[in-house]
């Protein structure tokens, strides 16, 4: 081997940990060392600026998991999520069979039922909080100037905060869904009407089988999207009333930039971090299981 | 607004723009939303650029591992670790900062991701041809594979548009100061502060709605392609 040769074989064995420097350097900054300091965090005591003072232990995790308040928010989290799973999906599955079949104008509909997608939440609340505003509301008017308040009496808050979460992920659902159902092969579908397949037996036989990777995955994103919701909660509701929508991300951001509870909002990250790694494991071992890949 | 509620709205009027315009900064919210936009698009395209560049075209010791760890990274959803986040940019005294609003947001394995994807489905006899004509392995990055690559820039650049504009929740915690908000958070202030009438707050929210909107629907073709790539196999 040449002397240039070497050196170019030499170059090429740092090269590539040269390219992914820059993105290592970042994920560790920004993603591991915080990951790995708020399971460190969750076991000490920590001052005002959140730097640890004193190991505890288990007592944060003891003291937040034996709080009444935690659990509660735990079912509303769960709660939330399974609302937004059921008429998320189902609205989504509507308007994607709706608009399958790509002919004229369908264009205009994919961009309409996408559309929240890509609108953000704090603007979307200033026209919910005009939907449901007490006095004066779209809907109080509607009910022929009810006195209801949609966002501080249960149970509409938690309806305000659902309508709103659906509203924003309804969208992203339908995209995948219809990027589902596109893909089947057109010839089955005609083939399977030329056996005698009805509308239905063809959504229930042909399409629903054929994306069955798409539903699939499209319920678990749900799910994981719904435990995050924040802005629809902070800016509606508050948590309120009472605590009655306050889910599991609220009362982190509470306990930390309100409360400067630092430890105990590290407790209840690592909790749902871990709720969501049990739902992402239940999704694979789910997969194996009911959804076939052509 | 009167009661009763109409359908149609009675007199058409541009007075709620022009008092918000005058009441709150909007452009000046705008501005912060744009710069930080504008940073993180570009780190990341380059950023993941590179790093699936060396991923899908080079074999090196520790290459599963550490791609493994690009794909963990989207298994941490940001609101786990938002907290520590924000006592690193405390700690930094990066609040109220450019710097503070967008180091998080500088790389994505969702961006790394998509780039590899590009790279892995590009016919290998570019490569070939490229060594052959002298090409080293940088010069074929630049030279070949990165101007071929401008759909697949395109596509992440308003998927990330979209994604990084509509931020809420680090904005919200990592500026304290009315002169650095981002256009989502100064709405979220409208809204909360209950200062200004309905009629503004929503000509706000149009103004706030009005960029990621037209980016969609301009480019929904290549959002839908950012996020269905990553997402399934199938």
């Amino acid at each position: 081997m040449t002397k240039a040769m070497h050196r170019i074989q030499r170059k090429n064995k740092f090269l590539p940990y040269l390219l992914i420097l820059p993105s290592m350097l970042l994920f560790s900054m920004f993603t591991f060392y915080p990951f790995l300091k708020t399971i460190a965090l969750s076991f000490f005591l920590t001052d005002k600026r959140g730097n640890p003072t004193k190991w505890a232990g288990i007592s944060n995790w003891v003291r937040v998991l034996s709080k009444e308040t935690f659990w509660k928010v735990i079912a509303i989290t769960l709660e939330i999520a399974g609302i937004n799973l059921v008429f998320t999906f189902g609205l989504a599955i509507f308007f994607a069979l709706l608009s399958s079949q790509k002919k004229k104008g369908g264009k205009l509909y994919q961009t309409m039922y996408a559309l929240p997608m890509a609108i953000a939440s704090s603007p979307a609340a200033a026209i919910f909080l005009f939907i449901f505003r007490q006095k004066n509301g779209v809907i109080n008017s509607l009910l022929g100037g009810a006195n209801i308040g949609w966002t501080t009496e249960m149970p509409y808050a938690m309806w305000a905060v659902c309508i709103m979460t659906i509203w924003m992920n309804v969208g992203i659902s339908y995209i995948f869904l219809l990027v589902g159902f596109r893909a089947v092969p057109q010839d089955l579908i005609e083939s399977a009407y030329l056996d005698g397949a009805g509308v239905w037996a063809r959504i229930w036989h042909v399409m629903l089988p054929m994306a069955s990777p798409q539903i699939f995955f499209v319920l678990f994103l749900n799910i994981a999207i719904s435990f995050r919701s924040f802005a629809q909660i902070k800016l509606l509701t508050g948590g309120g009333p009472a605590n009655a929508t306050k889910n599991l991300i609220y009362y982190i951001y509470e306990n930390a930039i309100i409360n400067g509870r630092y430890e105990t909002a590290c407790v209840q990250a690592i909790f749902l971090f871990g709720l969501i790694l049990l739902f992402t494991s239940l999704q694979f071992a789910l997969e194996k299981k009911f959804v076939h890949y052509q | 607004m009167s009661y009763p509620l109409h359908l149609l709205p009675q007199h058409f009027t541009l007075e709620n723009y022009q008092a918000v315009f005058a009441k709150v900064p909007l452009l000046l919210y705008l501005k912060n939303s744009v710069i930080v936009c504008v940073i993180a698009i570009f780190a990341q395209v380059i950023f993941a650029t590179l790093a699936a560049y060396a991923f899908a075209c080079f074999e090196f010791p520790f290459k599963k591992l550490l791609f493994s760890l690009v794909l963990a990274t989207t298994m941490v959803p940001g609101e786990v670790v938002v907290v520590t986040n924000y006592l690193t940019i405390q700690n930094m005294g990066l609040t109220n900062s450019y710097a503070g609003l967008v180091l998080p947001s500088l790389i994505s394995g969702t961006a790394i991701f998509l780039m590899r994807q590009y790279f892995l489905a590009l016919p290998k006899e570019y490569k070939e041809a490229a060594t052959i004509d002298g090409c080293g392995e940088i010069g074929y990055l630049f030279r070949v594979a990165m101007p071929l690559a401008v759909p697949t820039f395109a596509s992440l650049a308003i998927y990330l548009f979209v994604q990084i504009y509509n931020q809420f929740f680090w904005p919200l915690l990592v500026t304290h100061e009315n002169a650095m908000r981002t256009i989502q958070i100064g709405i979220a202030f409208l809204v909360t502060g209950d200062v200004i009438s309905f009629g503004q707050i929503l000509a706000g929210a149009m103004i706030a709605i009005l960029p990621s909107v037209l980016v969609y629907i301009l480019g929904q073709d290549y959002i839908i392609q950012g996020m269905t790539a990553g997402g399934i196999k199938g």
